[in-house]
C-alpha cells in the first residue's frame, strides 16, 4: 500500500493536493535499506515553480545515479497547506519517501533568488530543524545552500550548516564521501564541517570570522583554523558534453510553469552587461555540443512525452551552431508534433525565420530588451544592442505578420538623467510608429500595433560592475516611473503604448539582501517570526511587517541599498572568489562611467580573470 | 481505428484531477510507438474523450476512454505497452475496438456501479435501513443548484442496492441527463436510519461504468454489440 504524509481529510481540503502525493512518472524510489546517504533537495517556493527548475533535475539524477544515495525532492508548502501543518503538526516530508526531512542526512536548498529567504525558515521550521545552525545536532540534517544567491550567502549565514558555491556537478561525491567516513568515525558535527570547509568550493559560515569596522562595513575575514580556505572559489563544469544530465527527468500530474523539457544548449554568456549578475558568475560561456543535444532530446521526449522543448541558455543567439541545431531538432521534431521554444534570442533576420519555422502560424509577441531608454545609457550598461538593430529587427518583424511587440527597460541604473528616462518613451513611439511607415494601412492584419513597455526597477548586484553603485529609494523609483509614464502619454502614438512597472517596495528588499551581510540574519529570523512568507508572491507580500523587522532589529536598509561604495571597500561577499577578478569588475565600473563599452569575449579578451579555469570560451575562441 | 479503452486509477493517484489525468495519458501515448491521430487546425491535439470525468478522491476500477490510433497497430500489443508507461495505481486493463458507428464514450454511458467503504469505524448503513428504502416509494433529496433548491425522488435512479460488511455497493445512474452523485444516496439512506452523515466519512469505488445494450439491459461500457 501507498503511503501519503498529509491525511486525507487535509488533501481533499487543500488546493492541488497533486503538490504533495509525489508518486510522478520517473520519480525515483529506492530500498532504503541498502541506502546509505538519504538527500533532500528543495526548491523554496510552491511546486509548480519548483519542479520548472533545471538545475534541481539535474541534481536529482546525479543524486540518484550515486547506488549509496537516496534523492527525493521537497518544496514550499502552500500557505493553505503550511497552516494545517502548523496545526496538526504535520512535519515536512520528502515527497518520494513521504518521511520527514528531519530524518534525512543533508537538505540541500536552491536559492534562486532573494525573495525566498523567509521561505527558506519555513522549510526549516516545518521540518522540525533549528533555524540557527548553530544549535542542531547530529539529530538534524546538514543543511546546505546552492544556486546563484550563495555568491554572496551572508544574509543567511545563521540558517546554514555550509554552502556550495558554483555548479553542483563537481564536489558532491567527495563530499559525501567525507560525510560516510565522518559519520563512521564518530567525527562531530562540527568536526565533520571543518573537513567539508576544506573540499574546493565549499563555505562553511561557522568555520569563517568576519570583523566589522566601527562604520559596519567589514575589515577582514578571519579562518577559525589554518587548513581552512580565505577564498573560497567557485566551481564550474568544464566539459559540459561529459557530465550528468536528466534523461528522465520526473513527469509531473500538475500543470507546471514549466510543461516542457528543457535543453540547456550553453552554460555563461559572451556579453558583459554591466547590471548582470548570471553573466559574470556563469563565465566562461561553455557550449554543449550539437550530437550531444540531439541525443538528449531524443532521449528525453521519448521518456518523459513532453510536448514542446525550451532551448535554455542566457543568449540563444550566441551558441554557435544554432542553426544546425535548430535545423536538425525541427526535423525530429515535426515528425514527433512536438513544439519548439525559444527564448532569449536576438531579433533579426535569422531568428525571425527560425520563429517562422518553429512557430504555428498565430504570431505572438516579439520581445525586445533594449535595458536603457537612449544609447548613452546602454553604452554605459554595456548592452551592445543599438537602436538601429532594433528598429532593423522591428521592421522585418512587422513585415513578417507580428503587431505585437514586448520591450523591457530599467530604471534608476547609475548616472541616470532626465533624458534616458524620456527615451524609453522615444523608442516605444519609434517603434510604433515603424509599424505604420512599415506596414501598408490594407495589409495590418489587426488595423494597429500594441507595444507593451514595461520597467523593472534597477538593483545593484554583487560580482557585476556595478556593485559599488547607489541604488535608488522607493519614492525615486515610484518618480521616475511616473515620469516614464507621463513621457510615454505626450507620444504621438501612446494609444498604441501600454505601460507596466514593478513593485518599488519588493525591489528596496531584494536590494537590501543582495548586497548584504551576516547582520541581516537576525532581520529576516525576526519577519519570518512576524508572518512574512512567500514574499516572490505579491498576495502574500507583507511590507509593514519587514520595516517593523528592519527598525527593531536596528538595521538600516539604506546602508546597503542607496550607499554607494568607495573602490576600496571590503564587501560581505570578497571572500567567494567567482572567477572574474575585483579588479576586472572596477575596470569596468571605471568604464561605465566614462560611457565605454567592453567587446564581448568572442571578439576580444577582456583578461576578466575567467582563463584561469581553462576552459570554454577562453580556450576556444 | 477507434479504441475504447478501460483503465483502473486506485491509490494515491485518486488525487489526481480530471484534466491533469488527460495531460497524463497523453504524455503516456507519446512514450510509446503507439500511433494517436491529431486533430487538425492551429493546435492540433490528441483525438481522445474521456467517457466521465471521476471526481477527485474516488477511486475507480473501471474508467474509459476512446482514442483513435492510425489503422495496422497491434491492438494486442497495446496494453503491455502502454503499462509500461504507468504510475503504480493506475493501470490499463483492456483495449476494445470499436466498430466505426460506435456511439462516442460519453454518450453511451448509462449508470455506474459504486461501492461505499466507511472507513472510520461502524458502517451507519444497516442491511435493516437497505430494507426500510426498498420498502419506501419516494426518498426525496433537496439538492443546491445556482438557482436556489430542487427536490427530486432519488430512488428513480438508482437501479439497485446491496449491503456489504462496511458499506453497500449499488448500481445508479451515471447518464449525463440522470447521473446521480453518490454522496447524495449515502447521506440519505444515513439520514434515513437517524445518523448524521458528517460523523461518517467514506471512501468510494467505482467498480464499472456500463452502457444499455439494444435490449435495455446494462452492459459495460466495451461491450460491442
Amino acid at each position: 500500500m501507498q503511503k501519503l504524509a498529509i491525511p486525507e481529510s487535509v488533501l481533499m481540503s487543500v488546493e492541488k493536493p497533486e503538490r504533495y502525493i509525489g508518486h510522478e512518472f520517473n520519480s525515483v524510489i529506492k530500498d532504503k535499506s541498502k541506502i546509505s546517504v538519504r538527500f533532500a533537495m528543495c526548491f523554496p517556493d510552491v511546486y509548480e515553480i519548483g519542479m520548472s527548475h533545471l538545475g534541481i533535475a539535474i541534481l536529482y539524477d546525479m543524486f540518484n545515479s550515486f547506488e549509496d544515495t537516496w534523492c527525493e525532492r521537497v518544496y514550499s508548502p502552500w500557505p493553505d497547506m503550511d497552516k494545517i501543518m502548523r496545526e496538526k503538526k504535520i512535519p515536512l516530508f520528502g515527497l518520494e519517501s513521504q518521511e520527514p526531512i528531519k530524518n534525512f542526512d543533508f537538505l540541500g536548498i536552491t536559492i534562486q533568488y532573494e525573495m525566498v529567504y523567509t521561505n527558506i525558515l519555513q522549510v526549516l521550521d516545518l521540518s522540525g530543524i533549528p533555524l540557527l545552525a548553530k544549535e542542531r545536532t547530529w539529530d538534524d540534517p546538514i543543511v546546505i545552500g546552492g544556486g546563484p544567491c550563495t555568491s554572496n550567502p551572508e544574509p543567511l549565514a545563521d540558517f546554514f550548516d555550509m554552502f556550495y558555491i558554483g555548479e553542483g556537478e563537481t564536489r558532491y561525491r567527495e563530499l559525501l564521501d567525507i560525510y560516510k567516513r565522518s559519520r563512521a568515525d564518530g567525527d562531530s558535527r562540527e568536526e565533520f564541517l571543518h573537513k567539508a570547509a576544506t573540499i574546493p568550493g565549499m563555505y562553511v559560515p561557522s568555520m569563517l570570522d568576519v570583523v566589522y569596522k566601527e562604520d559596519g562595513t567589514i575589515d577582514k575575514f578571519v579562518p577559525k583554523f589554518p587548513d581552512v580556505p580565505k577564498k573560497v572559489l567557485k566551481e564550474i563544469v568544464k566539459d559540459l558534453d561529459n557530465t550528468y544530465y536528466p534523461e528522465k527527468p520526473v513527469v509531473p500530474f500538475i500543470k507546471v510553469t514549466q510543461d516542457r523539457m528543457v535543453l540547456e544548449i550553453q552554460r555563461g554568456c559572451i556579453r558583459g552587461c554591466r547590471f548582470c549578475q548570471a553573466g559574470q558568475i556563469y563565465k566562461p560561456v561553455r557550449e554543449r555540443s550539437v550530437e550531444y543535444l540531439l541525443d538528449k532530446a531524443s532521449k528525453i521526449l521519448k521518456n518523459t512525452g513532453h510536448e514542446e522543448i525550451t532551448l535554455s541558455s542566457l543568449s540563444s543567439s550566441d551558441y554557435t551552431h544554432l542553426d544546425e541545431l535548430l535545423n536538425q531538432l525541427i526535423e525530429e521534431c515535426n515528425d514527433k508534433k512536438v513544439n519548439i521554444a525559444l527564448p532569449s534570442l536576438r531579433i533579426d533576420r535569422f531568428s525571425l525565420d527560425v520563429m517562422d519555422k518553429i512557430q504555428d502560424i498565430k504570431k505572438s509577441s516579439l520581445t525586445f530588451a533594449p535595458e536603457a531608454g537612449s544609447q548613452r545609457m546602454r553604452d554605459i550598461i554595456c548592452k551592445g544592442l543599438t537602436e538601429e538593430d532594433i528598429i532593423n529587427g522591428a521592421t522585418m518583424a512587422f513585415k513578417g505578420g507580428w503587431t505585437k511587440v514586448k520591450l523591457y527597460f530599467m530604471l534608476g541604473l547609475p548616472f541616470e538623467t532626465e533624458e534616458d528616462i524620456k527615451g524609453i518613451a522615444d523608442l516605444s513611439n519609434l517603434i510604433a510608429a515603424t509599424f505604420y511607415d512599415t506596414v501598408p494601412k490594407e495589409e495590418r492584419v489587426n488595423g494597429h500595433v500594441q507595444i507593451v513597455t514595461s520597467t523593472s526597477f534597477f538593483i545593484p548586484k554583487p560580482f557585476t560592475a556595478f556593485q559599488w553603485a547607489s541604488m535608488n529609494t522607493a519614492d525615486e523609483f515610484i518618480d521616475k516611473a511616473e515620469h516614464t509614464k507621463r513621457y510615454i502619454m505626450g507620444e504621438l502614438n501612446q494609444k498604441h503604448i501600454k505601460y507596466n512597472w514593478h513593485e518599488a517596495d519588493v525591489s528596496m528588499l531584494e536590494g537590501v539582501f543582495a548586497r548584504g551581510d551576516r547582520k541581516l540574519s537576525k532581520v529576516l529570523l525576526n519577519a519570518y517570526k512576524k508572518g512574512c512568507i512567500f514574499d516572490a508572491w505579491s498576495e502574500f507580500y507583507k511590507n509593514d511587517l519587514w520595516l517593523k523587522a528592519f527598525e527593531e532589529e536596528n538595521v538600516s536598509m539604506e546602508f546597503y541599498t542607496t550607499r554607494e561604495r568607495p573602490d576600496d571597500e571590503v564587501f560581505p561577499w570578497d571572500f567567494i572568489d567567482c572567477g572574474v577578478t575585483r579588479a576586472y569588475l572596477l575596470r569596468e565600473w571605471h568604464r561605465a562611467r566614462n560611457g565605454e563599452v567592453t567587446p564581448n569575449c568572442r571578439r576580444q579578451c577582456s583578461f576578466c580573470g575567467s582563463a584561469r579555469f581553462d576552459c570554454g570560451i577562453c580556450i576556444n575562441r | 481505428m477507434k479504441l475504447r479503452i478501460k483503465f483502473a486509477k486506485r491509490g494515491v493517484v485518486k488525487y489526481i484531477g480530471h484534466l491533469d489525468l488527460m495531460r497524463y495519458f497523453q504524455k503516456a501515448f507519446r512514450r510509446t510507438d503507439i500511433k494517436v491521430k491529431y486533430s487538425g487546425g492551429f493546435s492540433p491535439h490528441m483525438i481522445m474523450s474521456f467517457a466521465q470525468a471521476l471526481g477527485v478522491g474516488v477511486e475507480s476500477e473501471g474508467e474509459y476512454f476512446d482514442v483513435e490510433v492510425e489503422d495496422g497497430q497491434d491492438v494486442s500489443l497495446m496494453v503491455q505497452k502502454l503499462n509500461e508507461q504507468m504510475v503504480e495505481g493506475i493501470s490499463v486493463k483492456e483495449i476494445t475496438v470499436l466498430p466505426e458507428k460506435a456511439g462516442n464514450a460519453m454518450a453511451s454511458v448509462a449508470a455506474s456501479l459504486y461501492e461505499i467503504d466507511f472507513y472510520e469505524g461502524e458502517n451507519p448503513i444497516s442491511e435493516g435501513i437497505i430494507e426500510k428504502y426498498n420498502a419506501l416509494d419516494t426518498l426525496s433529496f433537496t439538492k443546491k443548484t445556482k438557482s436556489g433548491e430542487s427536490t427530486f425522488n432519488i430512488k428513480d435512479f438508482v437501479y439497485s442496492i446491496e449491503y456489504i460488511s462496511n458499506g453497500i455497493r449499488f448500481t445508479c445512474d451515471s447518464s449525463s441527463s440522470g447521473n446521480l452523485k453518490p454522496k447524495f444516496l449515502v447521506d440519505s439512506l444515513i439520514r434515513l436510519g437517524g445518523k448524521d452523515p458528517e460523523a461518517y466519512p467514506f471512501h468510494i469505488l467505482r467498480h464499472e461504468l456500463y452502457l444499455r445494450k439494444a435490449d435495455g439491459e446494462l452492459a459495460p461500457l466495451n461491450y460491442v454489440e
